[in-house]
């Protein structure tokens, strides 16, 4: 799932544990991942800054359904903005948790300070590099990419997390023209809340305080 | 389909999200912490008596004061319908036009870059006393600076602000002992002291008032930043005006105290501050106070000009960001290190900038004190007051065009006078620049200094009409900060 896959790749799970990125940009990019997975599912429907929840369709786990609970009892909210910032909150918890349901990682919950982050660890270590390898090579070589790669990456850029997936400063610049070609290509949905993604990123970094 | 969006419900979201909004106390510290007040106190106040030999800077303090806030009237007013409320250039782009925007962010640039790097000369001034007391070594200030600006560097880099409640408790102490210093300079007064020439009025129209205004605005400088937490405060409406207005309050009143003190204990400050510069109000102090409240002041002097090199170390490098967001500048500057989530580029240039600035003064072997901390801090502070001006334009023009349902008190009757006074300040301040620096008239840095950021403002614009020709869909989106992603199409 999308978000797993973006859990993956910003999260050092096949040695540290610990996040690969700064939290608050991975949170707001799980967020985004998962409205993503229920756009994708057809369960809501975004256009420009506004969400609307579709009928009927139930969503696929257990995660995006309580999301789409959420969603459907507080139709007040149609700010994408607003759901982005609420959903970060608790995204690493959801992701993490579901991925550890799944069987596909553990949690190590800290010792000393309760106040720290978890570290989470793959069970597959080789499946857990998979997402990050993928992105790598298709951006240095010029792949296409499938839908869902074409989704992941687009909350990978605009979570800022570019740099965890192309390290070497040399590929970059020419994985970064792959990537805005990728970028054009994305269907509209999926790139508003890219969009909304990186914007609430980068006021992040505006009004960053301690 | 979708479902239609209405009705009310009691509503997790909404108080999940109020939980950590901030309320007006807790901005008004994250204002007053950046605005450093022991380090305009006992720094900026004692080196402009000496330099300037102007007496009235308390009345200067209360009348800057006073313009600041009707400007502010307008300006929190317009900063409800700003999509990046923190920094002028937005204002201006919204109101004079995205040329004059693009200006304005160049002009913010060089301004709030100076203000930066002319703090390295107070800490350079301050921490030299200290470790010869302590350590007896004298060493060079700039090895000091260096040392600094390395951990300024890094800590920029790590993305770690000062914590804020460490700030609160340096600030309160600060306040503190500025207060305790200001009783004991009042209730010690010298003979023949010039108190009631410090608050006359007459000072205002005394030649040189225009250096006045200048360092007065300096001191001010942090104002302007409350409206940042908008969208993070309890109640924008209320919360931000609220600490806007208090913050102005309190720094007029503090300041203007301190500098009649001093003018009270001393009886002629001009030559005492003269003689004993970045001492003088510790060199006061201790006579009335004792050595263990002089050494925790001086320990505090240094917190908090360190405190303040880092805020605006990191305002600066958001302006970077956020131009870079709106691809004003290169988007590297947009982009943000993947570990901290730092502003990578902005926080680089603006700490080569720094290492460019020490290094230059070390080997001219400039004064710390008053060729680094005091000219380039009121030259950042002059540009600080030009932006003042440049957005009072905008509120007007703003509201004239969009009312945006604001009364006609926060529309035209506040900001049309304060835009006035604005103005008269910037002129007065570019005529008497020889007389801020103490230097005689015709000096070449006299109108150098003001030429740069005409010549910044100039090619702001310049570049603003390139991107018109050559780049519209980057055009569109200046003033919108990191919220121009949203409005970017086809990325």
């Amino acid at each position: 799932m999308l978000a797993d896959e973006l859990f993956l790749i910003g999260w050092d799970t096949t040695a540290s544990g610990k996040p690969r990125m700064h939290l608050q940009g991975i949170e707001l990019g799980l967020a985004g991942a998962l409205i993503a997975e229920l756009v994708i599912a057809g369960c809501v429907a975004v256009r420009g800054s506004t969400l609307g929840v579709r009928d009927g369709t139930p969503a696929a786990e257990e995660a995006t359904s309580r999301i789409l609970a959420e969603m459907r009892g507080l139709p007040q909210h149609s700010d994408v903005r607003t759901w982005l910032v609420y959903l970060a909150r608790r995204a690493v918890a959801e992701v993490g948790g579901r991925m550890v349901l799944a069987g596909l990682l553990t949690r190590e919950e800290p010792k000393f300070f309760k106040r720290q982050q978890s570290r989470f660890h793959a069970t597959d270590s080789g499946a857990a590099a998979w997402p990050r390898t993928r992105l790598h090579m298709a951006l240095t070589r010029w792949q296409p990419l499938t839908p869902d790669d074409m989704a992941l990456v687009a909350f990978v850029e605009a979570c800022g997390m570019t740099a965890v997936v192309v390290q070497d400063p040399a590929e970059r610049r020419a994985a970064r023209r792959h990537l805005t070609a990728v970028l054009a290509a994305l269907p509209q949905p999926i790139a508003d809340l890219a969009r909304h993604v990186e914007a609430a990123t980068g006021d992040a970094v505006l009004t960053y305080r301690t | 389909m979708t479902v239609p969006l209405t009705g009310r419900r009691p509503d997790p979201v909404a108080s999940a999200l109020a939980a950590d909004r901030l309320g007006a106390p807790s901005v008004v510290y994250f204002v007053l912490s950046a605005a450093a007040p022991l380090t305009v106190v006992a720094g900026v106040l004692t080196t402009a008596y000496a330099v300037t030999g102007i007496t009235g800077l308390p009345i200067g303090f209360v009348a800057v004061g006073a313009v600041l806030a009707l400007f502010s009237v307008g300006y929190v007013a317009m900063a409800r319908h700003m999509a990046n409320a923190g920094a002028f250039y937005t204002y201006v782009s919204r109101g004079l036009g995205r040329p004059a925007g693009v200006g304005a962010a160049w002009v913010a640039l060089v301004a709030y870059n100076a203000l930066q790097v002319g703090l390295y000369g107070a800490f350079g001034a301050a921490a030299v006393p200290l470790a010869e007391r302590w350590l007896g070594i004298s060493p060079p200030w700039w090895a000091l600076s260096l040392v600094t600006w390395a951990l300024v560097a890094m800590l920029g880099m790590a993305r770690v602000d000062v914590n804020g409640r460490l700030l609160a408790v340096l600030l309160t102490a600060e306040v503190a002992v500025i207060l305790l210093f200001d009783v004991a300079g009042l209730l010690n007064p010298a003979p023949g002291n010039l108190a009631a020439e410090a608050f006359s009025p007459a000072a205002l129209v005394a030649p040189g008032v225009g250096a006045m205004i200048i360092i007065s605005t300096l001191g001010f400088v942090g104002f302007e930043s409350a409206v940042v937490f908008s969208e993070e405060s309890k109640d924008p409406r209320r919360t931000v005006p609220i600490a806007t207005y208090s913050s102005v309050a309190i720094i007029a009143g503090l300041y203007a105290l301190s500098a009649l003190a001093m003018t009270v204990a001393t009886g002629d400050i001009v030559a005492t501050a003269r003689r004993d510069q970045a001492e003088t109000i510790f060199a006061l102090a201790t006579a009335h106070l004792g050595g263990v409240v002089v050494d925790i002041a001086r320990v505090l002097f240094v917190t908090s000009v360190f405190a303040a090199m880092i805020s605006f170390h990191n305002t600066t490098a958001r302006y970077f960001f956020a131009l870079g967001r709106e691809r004003v500048l290169p988007s590297v500057f947009g982009r943000t290190a993947a570990r901290s989530g730092a502003p990578r580029a902005g926080s680089l240039a603006q700490s080569a900038l720094g290492l460019l600035v020490i290094v230059v003064y070390a080997v001219f072997g400039l004064d710390p004190l008053v060729h680094l901390f005091f000219y380039v801090g009121a030259f950042g502070g002059f540009g600080v007051l030009v932006l003042v001006f440049a957005t009072s334009l905008a509120v007007i023009v703003f509201f004239f065009r969009e009312p945006s349902g604001e009364s006609v008190l926060r529309r035209v009757v506040a900001p049309v006078p304060a835009a006035l006074a604005l103005g008269v300040m910037v002129v007065m301040g570019v005529t008497n620049f020889g007389v801020l620096l103490g230097v005689e008239p015709g000096n070449v840095l006299a109108w150098l200094l003001p030429l740069v950021y005409v010549t910044a403002a100039v090619l702001g614009v310049a570049w603003a009409l390139v991107l018109r020709a050559r780049q519209p869909s980057v055009y569109a989106l200046v003033g919108m900060g990191a919220k121009a992603a949203t409005a970017r199409e086809g990325t």
